[in-house]
């Protein structure tokens, strides 16, 4: 008998510590932990421009929707723009916190991240890559930021001089500004800025194998990310010629190929195993440079509803994109702060002409010239025909891109004449940024074309307020008197297709292309090869 | 003979000046770089801290002065679009156009010769019309279709060949015969008219005479005299087309020079277009030299004529 | 083997020989020439439609009438606008014509003229214009192309200067090399003893003579030329549209080779294959008429 409960004794004390064990290695696993997954297979993007070497380093952002493509494959961010989260997914930062006087933001890093290089993702690289920052925005970060204050070994916090309402969506949207994406201190300074952008090292999903400038880049998964990366080698190889792209699909060459050409989506939607991926991009609208002048015909409100009435977007959006595109509704686009809805625009040729006729131009009139964003003249050249049919006749003006941008630079000197602009932008992270850039008296692509002073004045208050809810109302007030008043006219919001090759795991292109304020297959370690 | 070398080389850097300046002037005409360079929100403040960057910001005559004098210490300039040395970028990129420049010179030669051989020796008949029917075609089909047109034959359909870039023979093969037809007609109709030429001549009638059967005839003495200025021109060629296969390289995405020098006009990169430029120059006019200078080893009278 | 015969009198005879032996000319090329330019010069009788419109009713991408979809409404077709490909081929021939023959004689002009005054004045005008013209071969063709046309700006007129500024070198460096052989000539040593000014002496003997080279040089020139619009259009800077232009055409619409319109380059493209086969013709027959020395050019 004593034998007996001296053994039920050492069973119970075993399984009480083997409880005890099994409850602290509960407790002592990562909490972040995932299946570890074994990364294998090539995927190939056939990228459909140049390829700059700045948008391989965060540090010099250049403000445009392009950059995001490769930081997001190399480097990775505090917060970022990923899915449907507009700006803040937490990605190296576990959490954040943003004070609600708007004067401070924490970052909590995540435990264990490190570069491609082995070194640990800190605080001091976070502080460097903030500081050091030298891209779009990089005035307005400096202007507003008091200092960067290391907490501790794995927490930052900054302080802001005055209340920052902006910080948390310009630090987190990729596409708008870089100061959020970690680079090692050490490395950075070792090389240069120069070296870096040959030689990147960031903390992503994929490490750097190989870049032939303008030519290739080729990547290979990074085991040490903290999420899993399923595609283990990534070539992104650069194929200006759309035809080209095309056919490296059909053969296999390519798995994923950016900008299926209008005239080629049906066909490449056809390819068996080929899923088109039809996100939305690049907002594209009328502006009538000078038109506040009383020689202008478009100073006539009526004149530029008339313009507004006499475009069939629907027709434009089947022909340039496969009525792939949002033909409806407000330029701004929805996944950014303060946009608001807006009904479809009508199309009424016979109504467009009655204004006309009220206006005091029964016959019509001429518009010099109508120039289209380079080299997009073909959906120019349909805008210039729907309004031949209420007797607007315009030309079509072409020059070369680095023209376009610069006359935009000079203002209204170098749009003489009647004129129409054929805009277009990708809109990203707030209304305003566009609004500032494309509008304001003295924006950046607006210079003094448009100046319209009620709203300017608006968008001042706008910009100085440090109350939500005003900004809100201001934001939707200012966007209600453009499109009322035609100042602009929104024309649509273009498809920027992709295709996706049959060897990629995917039922629905959302599945590769799931982050809404891209058009981009982001996050690039989720995108899977279909087994074999 | 040495005068004659002084000459030559002072002639080619004459030339090469002027073609550096005048890269050096178009360039800055087409307009300010900085603009394009800078993001899309850049206030003038942020152009001028470019343009200081970059050095844009000093007078024309003080930046070509620095660029003539990085020239001679062998520095061509950074582009501002690669961060990289401009000359490493062109010799990155120059083994590409050279192997592509290169099979498409044989190409032409081996498509264009043999048939430019067979249509004189068979002239008039058939055979010649079928080859001056072929030249015509080369001669009047833009390299950018043929080019989409083998694609879609040869990787689309037959699924023989890739589509675009470089790799291995597999890869040279289409660009190579479109940019090489155009070259082909033309050596054919040279070859055609040169070889017309000497078989008429009066040392062939005589070869004829002899009893010499038409091979031999054709092979041994019509061959040799009639293949000179086919050579020369294609060396021309082959100079020429590596610097002009822009299309060709965009449309199969093949790395070479025409590319960078092509994109690097769009986006006002410089130092890059001068620097490739300047180099291309280089290149052209150093080959001229040497094919000078032989030919003046080759034969007295050119070296003593102006 | 002929020898080259001196002309002493002051008509240009070059000229006039040619025009008096256009009768005996290839039958081919002078239907051809004859025939494209009546359809550019008549094409606002010929063509069915306005070229930069889209046809009312018709969709884009209709075949050619013999194919299913198509209609005789539009016998070759439309393209991705939906305008008249026949329509635009009539007015295309317009520009081709003139951007080809243009771009040729402003070609030839400056490059017979700077070759003139190179062989012939000799010094150092030859020497910097010798220069110049190494310079200018060295530097791409098409890229510089692109530099102009970035800098005046794409219109039709613009590109014939262009093509004529990036192809003259072709022919000063033959020229020169005729009127140094000239120059030695005794009748030119004569009126140059007999007091006749350098203007004049190029004006009654070197010019005539180098004619007869411009003019099958010009031949030859004229399709390169018209190629070169065409790559100029794939780049970018060519013509600009809507304007039709059988090299813009081609470019416009070679994606669509993919897809399978192949009415929309083949078209054009033939009509390139025409005019090009025409000036070959009457170059080649030009060369052996004037001057069978010339047969190596």
């Amino acid at each position: 008998m004593r034998h007996l409960r001296f053994q039920a004794q050492t069973v119970f004390r075993v399984l009480a510590v083997t409880l005890v064990l099994v409850a602290l290695a509960a407790t002592a696993t990562p909490t972040a932990s995932q299946p570890k997954v074994t990364p294998k297979g090539k995927m190939t993007l056939a990228w459909h421009a140049g390829l700059a070497s700045r948008w391989l380093d965060p540090q010099e952002h250049d403000g445009t929707a392009t950059p995001d493509n490769f930081l997001t494959a190399i480097h990775d961010a505090l917060i970022k723009n990923q899915g449907t989260t507009l700006y803040d997914h937490p990605a190296l930062a576990e959490r954040y916190t943003f004070a609600p006087d708007a004067k401070s933001a924490t970052f909590w890093l995540r435990k264990g991240i490190t570069f491609h290089n082995g070194e640990p993702v800190t605080p001091q690289d976070v502080k460097f890559s903030y500081e050091n920052y030298r891209g779009a925005k990089a005035d307005v970060f400096k202007r507003k930021t008091e200092r960067v204050e290391i907490v501790d070994d794995r927490t930052i916090r900054f302080h802001f001089k005055e209340p920052f309402l902006d910080f948390v969506i310009l630090f987190g949207t990729s596409n708008v500004a870089g100061p959020g994406w970690i680079v090692p201190e050490k490395y950075y300074k070792q090389v240069g800025a120069d070296g870096f952008k040959q030689k990147p090292i960031g903390a992503g999903p994929y490490k750097l194998v190989r870049h032939e400038p303008g030519v290739k880049i080729e990547l290979e998964a990074f085991d040490g990310y903290y999420r899993p990366v399923h595609v283990k080698q990534f070539v992104m190889t650069a194929v200006p010629e759309a035809a080209t792209r095309v056919a490296m699909l059909e053969r296999g060459e390519a798995d994923l190929i950016y900008f299926v050409p209008g005239e080629l989506i049906s066909k490449v939607g056809k390819l068996p195993g080929v899923v088109l991926a039809p996100v939305l991009s690049g907002s594209w609208w009328l502006e009538f440079p000078g038109f506040q002048d009383p020689k202008s015909p478009f100073r006539d409100k009526r004149v530029r509803e008339a313009v507004s009435l006499a475009i069939d977007r629907r027709a434009i959006n089947q022909a340039e994109a496969g009525g792939l595109g949002k033909p409806t509704g407000n330029w701004i686009n929805n996944d950014v702060q303060y946009a608001i809805e807006w009904p479809e625009f009508e199309k009424n040729v016979e109504r467009a002409k009655q204004l006309l006729r009220e206006a005091g131009y029964p016959n019509g009139f001429d518009v010099d010239w109508l120039t289209p964003v380079p080299p997009f003249y073909s959906r120019a050249e349909r805008i210039i025909s729907q309004l031949r049919e209420v007797g607007i006749r315009a030309r079509l003006q072409t020059m070369e891109r680095g023209i376009y941008l610069q006359r935009l630079q000079s203002g209204l000197k170098d749009w003489p004449g009647t004129q129409i602009i054929f805009q277009a932008a990708r809109i990203a992270g707030s209304w305003s940024f566009w609004y500032e850039a494309y509008f304001k008296c003295g924006g950046f692509s607006s210079r003094d074309r448009i100046c319209v002073k009620d709203l300017d004045a608006q968008f001042e208050q706008h910009e100085n307020s440090i109350n939500p809810a005003e900004r809100k109302k201001l934001a939707e007030a200012i966007q209600k008197g453009i499109l009322e008043n035609h100042y602009i006219v929104p024309v649509f919001r273009h498809a920027f297709v992709n295709a996706i090759g049959p060897r990629i795991a995917a039922q629905k292109w959302q599945d590769i292309f799931p982050t809404i304020t891209t058009g981009y297959a982001y996050p690039w370690e989720d995108i899977k090869l279909k087994e074999q | 003979m040495r005068q004659f070398i002084i000459r030559r080389v002072l002639y080619s850097l004459v030339t090469l000046g002027i073609l550096s300046a005048t890269i050096f002037v178009i360039v800055r005409l087409t307009g300010d770089p900085a603009l394009l360079m800078a993001e899309a929100g850049a206030r003038p403040e942020d152009l001028e801290r470019v343009r200081q960057q970059w050095g844009l910001d000093r007078s024309w005559p003080v930046q070509y002065l620095s660029f003539v004098q990085n020239i001679f210490m062998g520095e061509l300039g950074k582009s501002f679009n690669y961060r990289l040395p401009v000359s490493e970028l062109y010799f990155q990129r120059l083994p590409n156009s050279l192997t592509l420049g290169f099979a498409a010179t044989l190409i032409s030669i081996v498509i264009g010769v043999p048939a430019g051989i067979i249509s004189a020796v068979k002239v008039n008949t058939w055979w010649d019309n079928l080859a001056k029917g072929v030249a015509l075609l080369g001669l009047s089909i833009p390299g950018f279709w043929l080019g989409l047109v083998l694609i879609l034959i040869f990787s689309v359909w037959l699924r023989w060949l890739p589509t675009s870039g470089a790799g291995d023979w597999r890869h040279v093969i289409m660009p190579a015969l479109a940019l090489g037809w155009y070259f082909a007609a033309s050596l054919l109709r040279l070859t055609r008219s040169s070889l017309l030429e000497v078989l008429g001549s009066e040392y062939i009638k005589l070869a004829r005479l002899k009893g010499l059967p038409e091979v031999v005839v054709v092979a041994m003495h019509a061959f040799k005299n009639a293949l000179i200025p086919v050579f020369t021109l294609a060396g021309v060629n082959l100079v020429v087309m590596v610097n002009a296969a822009v299309i060709i390289e965009v449309i199969f995405a093949w790395p070479g020079i025409g590319r960078l020098l092509y994109e690097g006009i769009f986006q006002r990169d410089f130092p890059l277009v001068q620097g490739v430029v300047v180099m291309a120059g280089f290149m052209i006019v150093g080959i001229n030299l040497v094919v000078d200078i032989l030919y003046a080893f080759i034969d007295p009278r050119i070296r003593l004529a102006r | 083997m002929a020898t080259i015969a001196a002309r002493t009198s002051p008509t240009s005879p070059g000229v006039r020989h040619v025009v008096s032996a256009l009768r005996e000319a290839p039958m081919v090329a002078v239907v051809i020439l004859v025939g494209l330019t009546l359809v550019a010069i008549f094409a606002d009788l010929i063509a069915p439609y306005d070229p930069t419109l889209p046809v009312k009713g018709a969709k884009v991408f209709d075949p050619p009438f013999w194919m299913e979809g198509g209609s005789t409404a539009t016998l070759l077709g439309t393209d991705f606008q939906g305008r008249d490909v026949l329509s635009r081929l009539i007015f295309g021939a317009r520009v081709s014509l003139v951007v080809g023959l243009m771009g040729t004689v402003v070609a030839g002009s400056i490059g017979t003229a700077m070759g003139i005054l190179s062989g012939y004045v000799g010094g150092w005008v030859d020497q910097v214009i010798m220069r110049v013209t190494d310079a200018w071969l060295a530097l791409p063709a098409l890229v510089f192309a692109i530099f102009l046309a970035a800098l005046v700006g794409p219109s039709m007129w613009n590109i014939v200067i262009i093509l004529g500024a990036v192809y003259w070198t072709r022919y000063a460096r033959v020229i020169r090399g005729e009127v140094l052989t000239l120059r030695e000539r005794e009748f030119v040593k004569l009126a140059e003893i007999a007091g006749a000014s350098k203007l004049r002496v190029i004006r009654r003997h070197i010019l005539p003579n180098v004619m007869n080279t411009t003019m099958v040089l010009a031949s030859l020139t004229v399709g390169v030329v018209i190629i070169a619009e065409a790559s100029l259009s794939f780049l970018g800077v060519g013509v600009p549209p809507p304007q039709p232009a059988w090299g813009l055409m081609l470019a416009e619409a070679r994606s669509m080779l993919m897809a399978g319109q192949w009415w929309l380059t083949v078209f054009p493209g033939i009509c390139i294959v025409l005019i090009v086969l025409a000036t070959q013709l009457f170059g080649d027959w030009l060369r052996v008429r004037l001057d069978p020395q010339l047969r190596n050019l």
